[in-house]
């Protein structure tokens, strides 16, 4: 493999994992810690650190929903898909974000500005129906709530 | 009483005075996952410049978690006559209000007053103790969570910590493990499995070295319990694993904890450098011959990877697929070392035994399970939290304390979710006749679980729910098993396909069929994953045959058997109209109509004029269009 610049950055990241050392998801953190996702060649990298196939690394992060493998968007929207929220109308919320930013669950705006997530509940069932907007709870939403608020962070955006 | 720890309590009651008997008035704020989402931080900052800026004589710190999610942030005033007021709802918004009438001051905030915690009574504010949600609690692994500082190991120690670990170690490894063994504690996750018993398994490994697990995964939708523990008394945990450390010869452990919960892993990160520091971790822990080092691991959002051999494998580099056993985590577990697992709440519980001695452990709970269980409770209910209760509590009388006073709307409770997407659904009739116990779930062919209770009323669809769920089991199989993979995958078209109004009637026999394939699977995960599908098809009949018989949805609530109408005036439909993402609301020759090719049934339209817009069943006959 070619040592290219952002190879090399990649390396000196996850210079201290070892192999045999239950490191393959704490150097993928690490990386997507730093660029928001795993980018291609990160995977290339971590592979040789770790003496696995890249093939091995490339099937461990896409087991991982957390994980992801393009570029995030500017601003996050997490949709809570949890089941105190669902009984609250929390289908709605997805249907109103969805339309209103013309985009489905892990994907994001054409202009990258705005993604959507499908998230697990992490106990503030209290806010349901809710969603994380940036890593910040709002919440609960009716759905026209939800709608002033997508095209708001649309105008913004 | 051990030399070493003897030390660090001296040091740490000094500490801990300053919040037991305090010299000037302190005031604390949760700062944790429920009440951060309310500004809990920004209100913290208030009270500290408040305190800089106006040089007031009073001192600010931070508290764990209560429990009392729906009353976040819940603040607290404690004064040297030893009075202590909680004080509700104290957001960035109304803290001034706070300042002025209780810090200022040596008064009481009225208006955000929501009870008294210690000392003598105010005139029309509630004691805690006569709290009905407060009251039912038997506050144990609870006892420091919104009490002590979790980032301060001296209130832990102070408050009694780490002396069950001293009693630990004073005992044979022998005796610990029958101490475990005789206090019926069995797993807290749902496993149910005796620890005492998995600890002997580790216990009798002779290959070195040997692993502890937490499991922190709690994957469990609608659970929070282990969070609420590692957010506000985090190193209820580490002692505990340090206990089963010298039970069983192990000398390294890893805390599998969730992604989603950063502030757990911030707290647990920083309880393992303090008990380092301490010497309560690492090499002769509190000059024993007891070695262990913990490492907190963070998952990637993956709920199989909390069925303890799927997170094994996650451990190992690998993509955390649940493994085929034999062999068991305690023959080959992290890198095929002797490995114990067990969740964050029955080390913790471990702890609390040693710590308060087996006569109190014992004295609640039912002759099957001592002691305590921790549940958090939500969906159609006004408190939302956390609340500990001893083993066999009705269930009933905590429904009847989460949701005290009827609702403005009131509608009636349908069913009772326990335990996630693997352990079933009951309707409300029966789940509120049972006692909060393994066995009696049992009996009802559904498993208590972890913790995590939904109540669910009848604005709620059991097909609608069926969706979720089986969405959930198929989206999270790891697709190693066929039946797994596949079965879940046919539950949700049967569901999906029910709710759009396709739904057969030899659906149920395919439901029998998938249920008894998926017992053919490697893991719980594909054999439990037909639970709630089994339970609804048995209990809610009724209800999904008015979908599959008559196209309806009674709840209406699946999407393919109702229609958005306009049924009535209202002056706020041109704001309905401009709500609609879809421009489906339309006005021609001054009457309003919704164009059904265009409507997504996204709800927004009634959200704003609830009066002139309805939802119909679908086979309903056509709305003419409604002049205004
Ligand atoms: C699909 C699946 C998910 C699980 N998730 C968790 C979890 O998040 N946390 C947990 O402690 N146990 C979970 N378990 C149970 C574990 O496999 C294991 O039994 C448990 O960690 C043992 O701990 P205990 O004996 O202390 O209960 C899960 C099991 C299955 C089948
Ligand atoms: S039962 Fe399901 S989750 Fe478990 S190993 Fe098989 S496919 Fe994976
Ligand atoms: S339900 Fe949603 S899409 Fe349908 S008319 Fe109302 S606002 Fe528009
Ligand atoms: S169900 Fe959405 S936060 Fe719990
Ligand atoms: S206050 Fe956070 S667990 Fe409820």
């Amino acid at each position: 493999m070619l040592d290219t610049e952002a190879t090399l950055e990649i390396q000196q990241l996850v210079a201290e994992f070892k192999p045999g050392n239950a490191d393959l998801l704490r150097a993928l953190h690490k990386v997507h810690h730093r660029y928001g996702y795993i980018p291609k060649e990160s995977m290339a990298v971590v592979a040789r650190q770790l003496r696995l196939s890249e093939a091995h690394v490339y099937g461990t992060v896409t087991f991982y929903s957390e994980l992801r493998l393009t570029p995030p968007p500017r601003t996050r929207i997490d949709w809570c898909s949890g089941p105190a929220c669902r009984i609250k109308g929390g289908e709605y919320v997805r249907t109103a974000l969805e339309s209103v930013l013309e985009i489905g669950m892990e994907q994001n705006t054409p202009d990258d500005k705005l993604g959507l997530h499908l998230a697990q509940c992490n106990g503030t069932c209290d806010f349901a129906p809710q969603i994380w907007v940036g890593g910040k709870v709002v919440g609960p939403l009716s759905a026209a709530d939800t709608i002033k608020l997508a095209r708001e962070l649309k105008e913004q955006a | 009483m051990n030399a070493a720890y003897t030390e660090l309590r001296v040091q740490a009651d000094t500490v801990w005075q300053a919040v037991a008997k305090p010299q000037r008035p302190l005031v604390r704020v949760p700062i944790a996952t429920c009440s951060l989402p309310r500004g809990a931080s920004e209100t913290l900052d208030a009270l500290k410049s408040a305190v800089a800026d106006r040089g007031l004589d009073v001192d600010v710190g931070i508290i764990g978690e209560t429990g009392l999610c729906w009353l976040e942030p819940l603040v607290e005033v404690r004064r040297p006559d030893g009075s202590a007021i909680l004080y509700q709802k104290v957001t960035p918004e109304n803290v001034e209000q706070l300042i002025e009438e209780a810090l200022a001051q040596d008064g009481v905030c009225a208006d955000l007053a929501f009870a008294v915690a210690a000392g003598d009574d105010v005139d029309g504010i509630l004691r805690l103790s006569d709290l009905d949600f407060w009251a039912m609690q038997e506050r144990r692994l609870l006892a420091r969570c919104g009490v002590i500082d979790p980032d301060n190991i001296d209130h832990y120690i102070a408050t009694g910590g780490y002396s069950g670990l001293a009693s630990a170690l004073a005992m044979s490894q022998e005796e610990l493990i029958k101490t475990v063994q005789e206090s019926t504690l069995r797993g807290r996750s749902g496993s149910n499995f005796p620890t005492g018993t998995k600890w002997e398994f580790l216990r009798g490994k002779e290959r070195e070295p040997k692993y502890l697990i937490c499991n922190a995964d709690e994957g469990d939708p609608g659970a929070w319990v282990n969070r609420i523990l590692m957010e506000s008394d985090p190193h209820a945990v580490i002692e505990g694993m340090v206990i089963a450390a010298h039970a069983t010869g192990a000398t390294y452990g890893y805390i599998y904890l969730r992604d989603e919960y950063p502030l757990a892993i911030d707290r647990m990160e920083k309880a393992i450098e303090q008990a380092r520091e301490r010497g309560l971790l690492g090499e002769n822990v509190l000059g024993s011959d007891v070695t262990l080092d913990l490492t907190v691991w963070r998952g990637a959002g993956s709920y199989v990877c909390g069925e303890e051999s799927g997170l094994l494998a996650s451990l190992d580099d690998e993509r955390g697929m649940p493994r085929i056993r034999p062999p068991f985590p305690a023959d080959s577990g992290v890198f095929a070392q002797p490995t114990n697992v067990n969740n964050v709440e029955s080390y913790a519980d471990v702890t609390l035994m040693l710590e308060k001695g087996m006569e109190f452990y014992q004295s609640v709970g039912t002759e099957a399970n001592s002691g305590t269980k921790l549940f958090s409770v939500s969906g159609h209910i006004q408190r939302v939290g956390v609340v500990e209760l001893p083993f066999g509590f009705p269930l009933r009388e905590l429904y009847h304390a989460a949701d005290p006073a009827p609702w403005q709307e009131r509608r009636t409770l349908k069913a009772v979710q326990a335990g996630a997407a693997l352990a079933g659904i009951l309707p409300a009739h029966i789940a509120l006749k049972l006692p909060l116990e393994p066995e009696a779930f049992r009996e009802q062919e559904v498993i208590m679980g972890g913790g995590g209770i939904v109540f669910i009323d009848d604005s709620a669809c059991i097909v609608d729910l069926n969706v979720m769920f089986s969405w959930f089991l198929e989206d999270e199989s790891c697709g190693r098993c066929t039946t797994c993979h596949g079965g879940t995958q046919r539950m949700s078209e049967i569901f999906l396909r029910i709710a759009r109004g396709e739904g057969r009637q030899d659906d149920y026999g395919k439901m029998a069929i998938l249920g008894q394939t998926l017992q053919w699977s490697n893991c719980v995960h594909g054999s439990a994953s037909p639970t709630i599908m089994l339970r609804s098809a048995e209990h809610f009949r009724e209800e999904i045959d008015e979908h599959i018989n008559n196209r309806r949805c009674p709840a209406q609530v699946c999407r393919g058997l109702v229609r958005y109408e306009i049924t009535g005036e209202s002056e706020a439909l041109p704001d309905a109209a401009a709500i609609c993402p879809t421009e489906a609301i339309v006005q021609a020759d001054d009457a309003w109509s919704i164009d059904q090719a265009r409507c997504i049934k996204c709800n927004a339209c009634r959200d704003i004029a609830p009066d002139a817009v309805q939802v119909v069943d679908i086979s309903a006959e056509p709305v003419p269009a409604t002049a205004t």
